[in-house]
């Protein structure tokens, strides 16, 4: 048959080329910025613009979807026309899904930057992007569909199979993921609450995993691989049995975020059964990969295209076995909060996607314009650095993992939590942290080395934008014939066809999953003690949404006595009834806050204390990492929207009486007041339409509806005053100190001189006494309503004597 | 909607159908790898080494 001439459009290519490493470098740096922050606070620069809870997200949508995903659009438009011998269905097309996409990424780092956030991790975009990203999505589908649909070859390449689903999976998760019920322009909340949510978002969070950073990985790996080692795919039945088991069995994982957590047994069981299945594709694609290396090892010696891409496929090999492993229930409690998800993540998108992208673009960029790679050595060097980095930056955080997780447990041989407060299991760790910034830096060094490398080639050799190809025409094949044609062959030949079985197939998963949890009842029991938020803790609650707190403070609290003992109470299904979206978040640099409000609870404090934390927390405790949040207090409520969020959550079917709206400011000012006349007593000046008031309304609303009376369990566990002996050892003094240091620092300050309005231990005005006996009673009862906890229930009655003594002997200085 | 959600509720014990699906993907598994391998291997030989046939194939360039 006579060839058809045609062009290849390499300009689209290139500008996601371009992209990508643009894109790459300001992720990069956002990372080591968050990293920095974590280290050092005072890099969150005492700007509400650049704290680590807006910076967070910004630095894993840059990862994702701007460095990742332009990596994903310019290898799939280079690979896509070379194996269907087309060009792209329409330019129009291509240009708008380039410029939609960049236009997303613009106002993702934008609105992160402004506190403009739904919460919801990796979709953390607000509904008018939202909107823009389905958009953008659609047009690439239709590009690329129409392409398929225009070829010039038969068969459908199994790399274009992974490209499909990637389209079909990200459509799917991203649309139902983000039904939400616009307020305004920049905020929105959730359709789905509580529970619900914890699952539409696990679904999603798990398998953005799985569709955005690896099916459409394994599609690169099928083309760039045997491409830049010019060998054919190892197996290629392998590559229909891991594709099709891949796509079914990803889409069922997602509740293995949640494990232990305010869920079914049923739901968790779930995750737990198919991500151990999910080993097995998972290693069929490694093997597939690997294994096409075979007898071409030498290869690999020579080209560090092809060596980034060895990392790539083993790293992915060892985080989809990582992966499952987190999942197993006894495993996760250890992982679940820690560092080790996020050392997990880093592995995977260091070795694996950005491996897999350094080794695409070393060997494409030289053929797309036509040249030599600048410098083998160059490209060489940014792999061992490379390589290197992820190892310092991933140890680290393994052990910081561990290490935490073996001080959250920890008991005293009387039954105490070792380390009941939070910020000495944090504070061990930050040595790992600083560590960890040599491996990020590292990182960024190796990247800008290629950026030079790759610039140098670019500027050596030149794109031909349309460049001039030639191929038969396809024979449409028609019916198909049983003798000749498998299913299989039958199936893939037609890319309409093949994607509806590949919808059928993912859809499959998420109805198990989601349906079940909307739709059951029984899986949401309601505790009739739990309450709506009043409209001040609404606009408290969105605005711990928006300043991103869920990527350091969890709000769920797991059945482990470990967890109760230093938080209250575990946490229910049914406490959660009302929130859209939840919080129960992923990793705990801070301590969990589901019982914050929890009067007499481990974690209350009162309104004083919050207030002078959010101005400045290394004054309440030098060692704090928080940032600062002082413009809670200079910043004020915008009440118009108040209304329209109450009818909005009467919508989604919060039970606010009928007309509520009508008089929900005025509840929202009588409530501030209350806080604002509670902060007086203690000298504090706040106005009370403030950001402040808000935050403290809302902190004090967490774990409140489920807690027994504050007098009455007071009351009952009342400690008898009695005669104490002061221990003057050294030994006993330096127990004390560091006790003092670590727990009692926080409010009356490290010299005991106290802080804000918490009470001075060195002067002679003691409300309740300064005798031993006395300062031993007031620290076993502690004082519920100023937020002192009883400490009987923390430390044995030894530690509280040892700590009685200091306080007298050391900063009293009685004798 | 509604009518579906009455629909799921009233299924006593439905949060094990999870199990059938299990079993679906476990027989589709089966049946999807029978059938694989009893694809001709000359015919697979083909397609996959059908992507190395263009000018991209040589191998990399460098300096």
């Amino acid at each position: 048959m006579e060839n058809q001439k045609f062009y290849y459009d390499n300009k689209i290519v290139k500008l996601f080329v371009l992209a990508t490493i643009i894109w790459g470098v300001v992720g990069v740096i956002v990372g080591l910025l968050i990293a920095l922050q974590l280290a050092f606070p005072i890099f969150n620069f005492d700007l509400e613009f650049t704290t680590f809870g807006r910076m967070r997200p910004l630095h894993t949508n840059a990862i994702i979807f701007a460095f990742v995903g332009n990596a994903i659009f310019a290898g799939v438009y280079y690979s896509l026309q070379k194996l269907l011998k087309a060009r792209m269905f329409n330019d129009m097309l291509s240009r708008i899904h380039f410029w939609g996409w960049q236009l997303v990424i613009v106002l993702a780092a934008v609105t992160f930057a402004l506190g403009i956030s739904t919460s919801k991790e990796y979709a953390e975009l607000e509904w008018p992007i939202d909107i823009l990203i389905t958009i953008v999505w659609v047009i690439f589908g239709w590009n690329m569909i129409g392409t398929i649909v225009k070829r010039r070859v038969q068969h459908i390449y199994a790399a274009i199979w992974w490209y499909l689903a990637t389209f079909l999976g990200v459509a799917m998760l991203h649309v139902v993921n983000s039904l939400e019920l616009p307020i305004s322009l920049t905020k929105s909340y959730s359709i789905y609450a509580g529970a619900q949510d914890a699952v539409v978002q696990w679904w999603y969070g798990h398998n953005a995993v799985a569709f955005f950073l690896t099916t459409p990985f394994l599609g690169l790996m099928y083309y760039y691989l045997p491409k830049a080692a010019n060998r054919p795919i190892y197996s290629y039945k392998l590559s229909i049995i891991h594709f099709w088991s891949l796509i079914f069995l990803y889409m069922w994982a997602g509740p293995h975020h949640l494990l232990y957590q305010a869920l079914p047994d049923w739901a968790q069981a779930l995750g737990v059964t198919f991500s151990i299945m999910l080993i097995a594709p998972s290693w069929g694609g490694m093997i597939n990969g690997l294994l096409t290396l075979r007898g071409a090892w030498d290869r690999v010696r020579d080209s560090a295209a092809l060596k980034f891409m060895v990392v790539a496929v083993t790293a992915y090999g060892m985080s989809t076995f990582e992966g499952p492993m987190m999942s197993l229930k006894f495993v996760n409690q250890l992982t679940h909060f820690t560092d080790w998800t996020i050392a997990h993540v880093h592995i995977a998108g260091m070795g694996w996607n950005a491996g897999l992208v350094f080794g695409m673009l070393y060997w494409m960029i030289p053929k797309l314009f036509k040249t030599k790679l600048f410098s083998e050595k160059l490209a060489n060097l940014h792999f061992w650095i490379a390589t290197l980095a992820i190892l310092i930056y991933a140890i680290p955080l393994y052990w910081a993992a561990v290490t935490q997780w073996l001080m959250w447990h920890e008991y005293t041989p009387e039954g105490f939590l070792a380390y009941p407060n939070f910020l000495e299991t944090l504070t061990q760790i930050l040595p790992m942290y600083k560590i960890r910034i040599v491996g990020g830096t590292l990182f960024l060094t190796g990247f800008l080395i290629m950026v030079y490398n790759l610039y140098k080639t670019m500027a050596a050799g030149s794109v031909e934008d349309n460049e001039l190809a030639e191929a038969p025409a396809l024979v449409l094949q028609g019916k198909r014939n049983p003798m000749q044609e498998t299913v299989h062959r039958w199936v893939e030949r037609r890319g309409v066809r093949f994607s509806i079985w590949v919808f059928i197939v993912l859809a499959i998963g998420g109805a198990v999953e989601i349906l079940p949890m909307i739709f059951i009842k029984s899986n949401i029991p309601t505790i009739e003690s739990v309450k709506p938020y009043t409209p001040l803790e609404l606009e408290g609650r969105d605005l711990y949404v928006s300043e991103g707190c869920y990527t350091c403070h969890s709000q769920v609290v797991r059945p482990f006595r470990w967890e109760t003992d230093r938080y209250g109470e575990y946490s229910k299904i049914g406490e959660f009834v009302y929130d859209h979206p939840f919080q129960w978040g992923s990793r705990r640099t801070g301590p969990d806050l589901a019982r914050a409000g929890f009067v007499g609870g481990p974690m209350y404090k009162n309104s004083a204390w919050h207030y002078s934390h959010f101005m400045n927390p290394q004054k309440m405790n030098e060692q704090s990492i928080m940032p600062k949040y002082d413009w809670f207090a200079r910043k004020g409520l915008n009440l118009e929207l108040v209304p329209k969020k109450i009818r909005a959550m009467q919508t989604l079917g919060v039970p606010y009486p009928e007309g509520y709206d009508k008089v929900a400011v005025d509840d929202l000012k009588k409530q501030a007041n209350e806080i604002v006349a509670d902060l007086k007593k203690s000298n504090i000046e706040v106005k009370p339409l403030t950001e402040m008031v808000a935050m403290i309304a809302y902190i004090h609303k967490l774990g409140r509806d489920i807690a027994p009376p504050p007098v009455a369990a007071a009351e009952t566990e009342e400690t008898p005053q009695k005669e104490v002996k002061l221990l003057d050892s050294a030994e006993d003094l330096a127990v004390a100190g560091k006790i003092f240091a670590t727990t009692c620092a926080a409010c009356h300050g490290a010299d005991g001189k106290g802080i804000a309005t918490f009470p001075n231990l060195t002067d002679d005005e003691w409300l309740k006494g300064n005798s031993p006996s006395e300062v031993f009673r007031s620290i076993s009862n502690g004082n519920i309503t100023k937020g002192m906890i009883p400490y009987k229930n923390q430390f044995s009655e030894k530690q509280i004597t040892q700590l009685t003594s200091y306080v007298l002997l050391k900063l009293n200085k009685k004798k | 909607m509604k009518i579906v959600s009455n629909l799921l509720q009233q299924i006593e014990g439905i949060q094990i159908y999870y199990i059938i699906g299990l079993l679906l993907f476990v027989g589709l598994f089966i049946v999807i790898v029978i059938r694989t391998m009893r694809m001709p291997d000359k015919e697979m030989e083909e397609i996959k080494s059908s992507i190395l046939k263009d000018d991209d194939s040589e191998e990399t360039a460098t300096s």
